[in-house]
Formats: C-alpha cells, sequence, structure tokens
C-alpha cells in the first residue's frame, strides 16, 4: 500500500532506531551523514561525499539522487538519479548544486508528495535553513511537516499553520500506532 | 510477485552500413539485406551475452538508424561501450536512461577521449 507518510533525515546526528521510521514509509537520507540505516533515498551534492556513498555497502541498495552535473560524471552507477527540477526552486533562492543536501531531502519530499513529512535530525540552527524550511512549509500548506526533537521542543515552527514539533517518544508512539 | 527487470540504460547500435537508411519498399525487394540485418542481431545478442553481467534486451522494433539495446546495469553499458572498437561496429554518441524518480528517458551525449568515455 502506498504510504501517506515521509521521514527525511537531516544533517544532525540522530539517536533514534531508523528502522522504526522505515514501518511508517521511506526515508530519504542526506548526504553521507548517517549510515546507520539502508535509506530507500538519499541525496547529495558534492562529489567526495558521492563518492563515498558509491563506495559504501549500505547506500548499494539506496536511490541517490545528485545534481544533473554531477550525475552526468557517474552515470553509469546504477543506483543514480538526476534530482528532478524542483517547481520553485529561483523563488525560494536555492541552488541545488550549492543547497545543504537536508534541504534537497527536505524538497524531494515535498516532490514525492506525501500527506505528512517527519524531520529527523534536520538542522535549524542556522537561519539560512530555518529560512528555507518555512519557505517550503508555506509553498505547501497541503503537506503537513512534523519536527521531530528531543525535549525540549522547539518553538520554532509555531507560526507556520502546517509546521508542527513533536518528541521521539511521541514519535515512536505513532509508529506503534500504525504498526 | 513478479520481480521485473528495469532496463534502466539504451543505447543504439547503428546497422552496417549496407542496411541503414532503407525504405521498407527496398528491404522487401532485397532479401539480402534482410539477412544481414538478422545476422547482425544474432551476432548483438551473442556479444552481449559475453559481456553482460546483467540482463540486457535487444530492442525487436525496426529502425532505420539501427538496433536499440537496454541493459539493466550501467556496469554493462559502460562495458560495451568502451569494447565497440574490439567488435568494429559504430554506436550512436547517445546514451538514454530512465530515472528512477520521474520515470522519464533522459538523453545525454556520449563523448570519446583519448582517455576514455565521458557523458555531456
Amino acid at each position: 500500500m502506498k504510504s501517506a507518510y515521509i521521514t527525511v533525515v537531516g544533517s544532525m546526528p540522530v539517536k533514534f532506531d531508523l528502522s522504526q521510521a522505515r514501518k511508517l514509509g521511506p526515508i530519504i537520507g542526506s548526504s553521507n551523514n548517517n549510515k546507520s540505516v539502508i535509506f530507500d533515498f538519499a541525496t547529495v551534492n558534492t562529489e567526495l561525499n558521492l563518492q563515498d556513498m558509491l563506495n559504501t555497502e549500505v547506500f548499494q541498495q539506496t536511490n541517490i539522487l545528485t545534481p544533473e552535473n554531477l550525475y552526468k560524471k557517474y552515470l553509469f552507477f546504477d543506483q543514480l538519479s538526476a534530482l528532478p527540477n524542483f517547481p520553485g526552486l529561483k523563488s525560494f533562492d536555492i541552488e541545488q548544486e550549492k543547497c545543504s543536501p537536508q534541504t534537497l531531502s527536505l524538497l524531494l519530499s515535498v516532490y514525492l508528495q506525501k500527506k505528512v513529512i517527519f524531520l529527523l535530525g534536520y538542522d535549524i540552527s542556522n537561519p539560512t535553513e530555518l529560512t528555507r524550511l518555512k519557505s517550503i512549509i508555506l509553498a505547501n500548506p497541503d503537506i503537513k511537516f512534523m519536527y521531530i526533537c528531543n525535549p525540549p521542543r522547539t518553538y520554532q515552527l509555531d507560526d507556520m499553520p502546517n509546521g508542527y514539533c513533536d518528541t521521539y517518544i511521541k514519535f515512536q508512539e505513532l509508529i506503534d500506532r500504525e504498526k | 510477485m513478479k520481480n521485473n527487470i528495469v532496463y534502466k540504460y539504451s543505447l543504439k547500435l547503428r546497422w552496417p552500413a549496407t542496411c541503414r537508411n532503407r525504405s521498407v519498399e527496398i528491404l522487401k525487394e532485397r532479401p539480402d539485406l534482410i539477412d544481414t540485418m538478422n545476422n547482425f542481431r544474432s551476432k548483438i545478442d551473442n556479444i552481449l551475452k559475453i559481456v553482460c553481467r546483467k540482463s540486457f534486451q535487444v530492442d525487436g522494433a525496426h529502425s532505420m538508424t539501427g538496433v536499440r539495446l537496454w541493459f539493466q546495469s550501467g556496469q554493462d553499458a559502460y562495458e560495451f561501450i568502451i569494447r565497440q572498437p574490439e567488435f568494429d561496429w559504430e554506436i550512436v554518441p547517445e546514451i538514454s536512461v530512465i530515472n528512477n524518480i520521474t520515470s522519464q528517458l533522459q538523453t545525454y551525449n556520449i563523448v570519446y577521449t583519448p582517455t576514455g568515455v565521458v557523458i555531456d
């Protein structure tokens, strides 16, 4: 059955069993930051990290997505695909080649049209990252963005009508309910 | 459920010079050309069996320029391209790849350099 959920793992370390998150739906990894689980998708936009991922066992089953300029150099690797042209990138002032991999993962999750996007280990301490996250949340009012963190919860997304924040405990409870 | 093979990579191999750009009418009148084309197809099939580690397919649809080949693995497609001089045939310098996310067939140019093959 097609899942309504998708999980984006950002660039921060995550102290949570990510294989649990798979029970809810696909997981997107951001570059080679996390090698603890087999991701369904992973995004990367630097050559060094891409080479590392292509040579890492855990990414052999992962659909790795990269900007087209980098994709052309490694086209003959089966697990690699070019990132699609995300709508509205210019208005967000985002360049696929220069933004963070977690932003690419977020854009991919939106592109895959799931109803709820869980953000784990997503770095919002950087103001640019937070602004981009908020812009993407605002541009997609039909999607719920659930930022998962350790207590105390952040209030950074409280001004977003479709942006929520919850703890890993609540996230685990949701996984258990959905089993 | 049946495990379907996805042929992600596609190349086109030109027909032998005598068979290119032939209309259907000419082909009907020239069984020798049809024989050459059929022999060419079986030769390709035999060589692909040697070169490829994963699945491949020789497209049955007729094209005036050549035969379309489908590869499950990019590594096989690369091997086929670089061993071109060994078999003395000519690949159309384009590679088509199915994007796993968009399911679109994207085509890139193959550029031959003294040190190998690059994609543009």
